[in-house]
């Protein structure tokens, strides 16, 4: 007995001082700022621009011969064929090929830049399994060469990932590939935020090390279920706080946990789930995962077995994010094929996307994007180029929940353009011509507009 | 050759007992479209013959073969070369057992080609890329002197490894610890022992000492991977000062010194993909390198960064990226063929009468993605490009009303 009495007297007091606080004026409402590290991205000044002449690929699944772009105040205004529109400047793209500009879902660029020096290793916060409380925007570099690289590859927007050391990472954040001596200044205007979980071997070998959980896949599992029991908790005593208060109580403000903010984000549907895995038992665990808990299972990444759960990723509405072919470096990844984002693709209501992962490869998705085409026609599917450019533009802004503002060529879209010398998914082509919101942000011809970083000025 | 010594060739083949080189039955590819790799160039509607492994002929005038194959016009190359990797040395990258390319006790007289595995599945998937022969090197341990490179073909055959101990690796340049300059120290006082000892006639010389000694006369390549130019420079003074046959594995920088190395005739096996400053070494590293270095008169070689035992079937697309920023079409067949061939005193990379009959028959453009291999032979026996990968698709794209665990 002696023990419920403290309980009884928590308890007791806990009704007094709510009692207190729900009569009388109310305080001034508490409430958590979503959005404190704006974005100051403004377009750069344009021109209103028609490219005519082009083979255009839309983005939308659709290839036009011959056909024009007009592009006017950082908008796609009209694509078509003979487009009677008076523009500031006409570029004729005969033989050339106009596509969306290329997105990439999954980035390091910033958090862990070139030169890849000790003191910028920035993009795991390998201290805890879960670290929701980071996010990865305080880590970027806006002068990594890697972001001018990536432009000169047709990137226009691209999410920044924090690594996959931890069950659940932090925040990712969708960037403008606008060159800026601040991450504010390339902050994607009204982008969701992501989160970053990762199953399999990278959490449990981290922590395993340590003798902390996880050190096996049950662990993992058990360090996502404690983590979201936790996030409903914090986000209960949040609901109830403002229902209270909207009552016309004067309610107590949780006290504010940055970790349990995101994930209550998450709860909220307002932060989209990036996760890091492999395996096919995994993601449909996963995706049972966000069952459990009420949110999305959101967008697979890496998902190197995601063709043996095709059916299940469509079913579920989940987006995987995946390579042509990268296999072998540690048993996860061993049961790669070459057909996997063809195979995820060819069921009805897929979202297959094409990532890098790679501050190399994000400079070629376009040629990634062919692996796949090819290597899955030569076996008997009959993949289009307008289809495919689809898992590095559309699908891929679907999968940051951006497919509003930019990933397609439609009128009404951002003019996130790129021209190309040729065919976009042969080993022979370059983009020539890039658009950011309808200003040109690199031309290969005019070195007028290549961007170069702080760190490679002067450098013999 | 008789039937009877044929079929007898062929069982001893099959029992495992006889060395895969020896292929007994002739072949002739006709109508191709030959990328020879030599000074001949491209032929045209060309025929090829094979006999016992070997390039007998190229345009005979009459052909007598067992097996005539049609090319219809398609391209036919030499095989592919990779290079600088660990195939068949690794077959998981994070899992230590099935990793064999290094050890921490590993120096000069290290061969890692006593591991080499022809049954692992990264050969197959290699050969996808029309690869036929890899150069395997150590991965290094404690030591600058990573250890020996061997030649290895990819039949699969437990007779696969070509050629063994044909160079030796030293990694220098920037160190975690300490400073570059004990590495090249440490370079320099090996080959000045070496240089310096008596040599006892009665005793064996020692490994190493053999390795040295082949490495001072010019016999051994000395593969040094390397970035930085002024270490690429050093490295240059020391070549002439031992007489060295000094390769530059690595050379993001290397084109800031084109000239030097022209001159100095020293090859350099370059990534076509690399231009990103990696570190304060790579500060030059661009995709228009490799071909800037032929224009300069370098020999060189491409060969994939990262981890290219797994992913030496990409070469094909990095020899393509350099023709695209300007290495020549016939530049960047040398870099995959017969500039490795030429490095490393290989009767192969080249389709020439006498050489080695690796050959691969394309779709269309082999540096392009839109190209697959047709046909591919390794020792003038074909292979396939069949991989564990195609079983795996195949499995999950094959209807069945029972579990995938019964297509086999």
């Amino acid at each position: 007995m002696q023990k419920f009495a403290p309980s009884v007297l928590v308890m007791a007091l806990g009704v007094a001082l709510a009692g207190c606080q729900d009569n009388g004026p109310q305080d001034p409402k508490v409430s958590i700022n979503k959005n404190p590290y704006p974005s100051t991205y403004k377009p750069l000044a344009s021109q209103s621009t028609l490219i005519t002449n082009a083979t255009v690929l839309t983005g939308t699944g659709e290839r036009l011969d011959d056909a024009d772009v007009f592009f006017v105040d950082g908008k796609v205004q009209q694509v078509g064929k003979d487009l009677s529109v008076q523009a500031d400047k006409t570029i004729d793209a005969q033989g050339k090929w106009v596509t969306p500009g290329i997105i990439d879902v999954h980035s390091h660029l910033g958090a862990y830049p070139t030169p890849s020096v000790a003191s910028h290793q920035d993009g795991n916060e390998m201290t805890s399994p879960v670290t929701a409380e980071v996010w990865v925007e305080h880590s970027v570099w806006p002068q990594d060469p890697g972001f001018n690289r990536a432009r000169e590859g047709g990137i226009t927007s691209l999410q920044i990932l924090p690594g996959s050391a931890n069950l659940i990472g932090g925040r990712g954040v969708t960037l403008k590939n606008i060159p800026s001596h601040t991450m504010q200044g390339m902050k994607f205007p009204d982008a969701p935020y992501g989160l970053k979980m990762a199953c399999g071997e990278n959490p449990k070998r981290v922590y395993g090390r340590k003798g902390v959980l996880p050190s096996t896949r049950m662990g993992n599992m058990a360090g996502y279920r404690t983590a979201w029991i936790d996030a409903t908790e914090y986000k209960r005593e949040w609901d109830k706080y403002e229902s209270d208060y909207a009552a016309g109580k004067n309610p107590a403000a949780p006290h504010r946990d940055i970790k349990l903010d995101t994930l209550a984000g998450v709860l909220e549907g307002d932060i989209l789930i990036h996760n890091h895995c492999y395996k096919a038992e995994e993601m449909a665990m996963m995706i049972d995962l966000g069952k459990e808990f009420g949110y999305h299972s959101g967008t697979f990444h890496h998902g190197v077995e995601a063709y043996k759960i095709a059916d299940l990723l469509a079913e579920n509405g989940n987006c995987a994010a995946l390579w042509p072919d990268w296999w072998g470096f540690k048993m996860e990844a061993y049961d790669m094929v070459q057909e996997n984002v063809a195979i995820v693709d060819a069921v009805k209501n897929s979202c297959a996307v094409v990532h890098s992962d790679s501050d190399t490869t994000i400079q070629r998705l376009n040629q990634e994007a062919g692996k796949v085409m090819y290597r899955a026609n030569d076996v008997g599917y009959d993949i289009s180029e307008q289809h495919a450019i689809k898992w590095i533009t559309s699908n891929a802004a679907k999968s940051l929940g951006i497919d509003d503002k930019t990933g397609s060529l439609e009128a009404g879209k951002q003019a996130d353009v790129v021209i190309w010398n040729q065919n976009p998914f042969s080993v022979y082509a370059k983009a020539e011509q890039v658009f950011i919101d309808g200003a040109k942000v690199y031309d290969r011809n005019d070195d007028k507009y290549q961007a170069q970083s702080d760190f490679m000025l002067g450098q013999k | 050759m008789t039937k009877l010594t044929k079929s007898l060739k062929l069982s001893l083949v099959a029992a495992g007992l006889f060395s895969a080189t020896a292929s007994a039955a002739s072949l002739a590819i006709v109508n191709a479209t030959l990328h020879t790799s030599t000074e001949q160039g491209v032929l045209e509607g060309a025929s090829v013959v094979i006999e016992d492994g070997k390039i007998v002929a190229i345009n005979p005038a009459s052909i007598n073969v067992d097996t005539t194959i049609d090319a219809k016009g398609q391209i036919v190359t030499a095989g592919f070369i990779g290079t600088m990797n660990q195939l068949g040395l690794v077959e998981v990258g994070a899992v230590d057992g099935s990793r064999d390319g290094g050890d921490d006790k590993a120096g000069i007289d290290f061969d890692p080609s006593l591991a080499f595995n022809p049954r692992s599945s990264l050969i197959p998937y290699a050969r996808k890329g029309g690869i036929t022969q890899d150069v395997i090197v150590p991965s290094g341990g404690d030591s600058i002197f990573a250890g020996l490179a061997s030649v290895v073909d990819l039949s699969g055959s437990f007779e696969s490894v070509n050629k063994k101990q044909v160079a030796l690796v030293v990694h220098l340049g920037e160190k975690s610890k300490g400073s570059r300059a004990m590495s090249m120290k440490t370079l320099i006082d090996k080959l000045e022992g070496e240089k310096s000892a008596k040599k006892d006639d009665k005793k064996e010389p020692s490994t190493e000492q053999k390795v040295l000694a082949a490495v001072l006369a010019g016999d051994m390549p000395l593969i040094a991977s390397v970035q930085r130019a002024s270490d690429i420079y050093e490295l240059v003074k020391l070549k002439e000062t031992y007489g060295l046959n000094l390769v530059i594995h690595g050379g993001d920088d290397a084109v800031v010194v084109a000239d030097t190395l022209a001159k100095a005739n020293v090859p350099v096996i370059i990534s076509s993909m690399a231009n990103l400053p990696g570190s304060f070494d790579s500060l030059h590293a661009n995709l228009a390198n490799a071909g800037k270095l032929e224009k300069a008169g370098v020999k060189v070689i491409i060969g994939v960064a990262g981890d290219s035992s797994h992913n030496v079937y990409q070469l094909r697309f990095d020899a393509g990226n350099a023709v695209s920023y300007g290495m020549s079409q016939q530049g960047a067949l040398s870099a995959v063929t017969s500039n490795i061939a030429d490095v490393f005193g290989l009767n192969s990379g080249t389709i020439a009468k006498g050489k080695r009959a690796n050959l691969v028959m394309w779709s269309d453009d082999p540096f392009d993605f839109k190209a697959h291999v047709s046909k591919m032979w390794i020792n003038g026996e074909e292979v396939s490009t069949e991989a564990r990968q195609d079983k795996l698709r195949d499995r999950y794209t094959t209807d069945s009303t029972m579990p995938r665990a019964y297509t086999k």
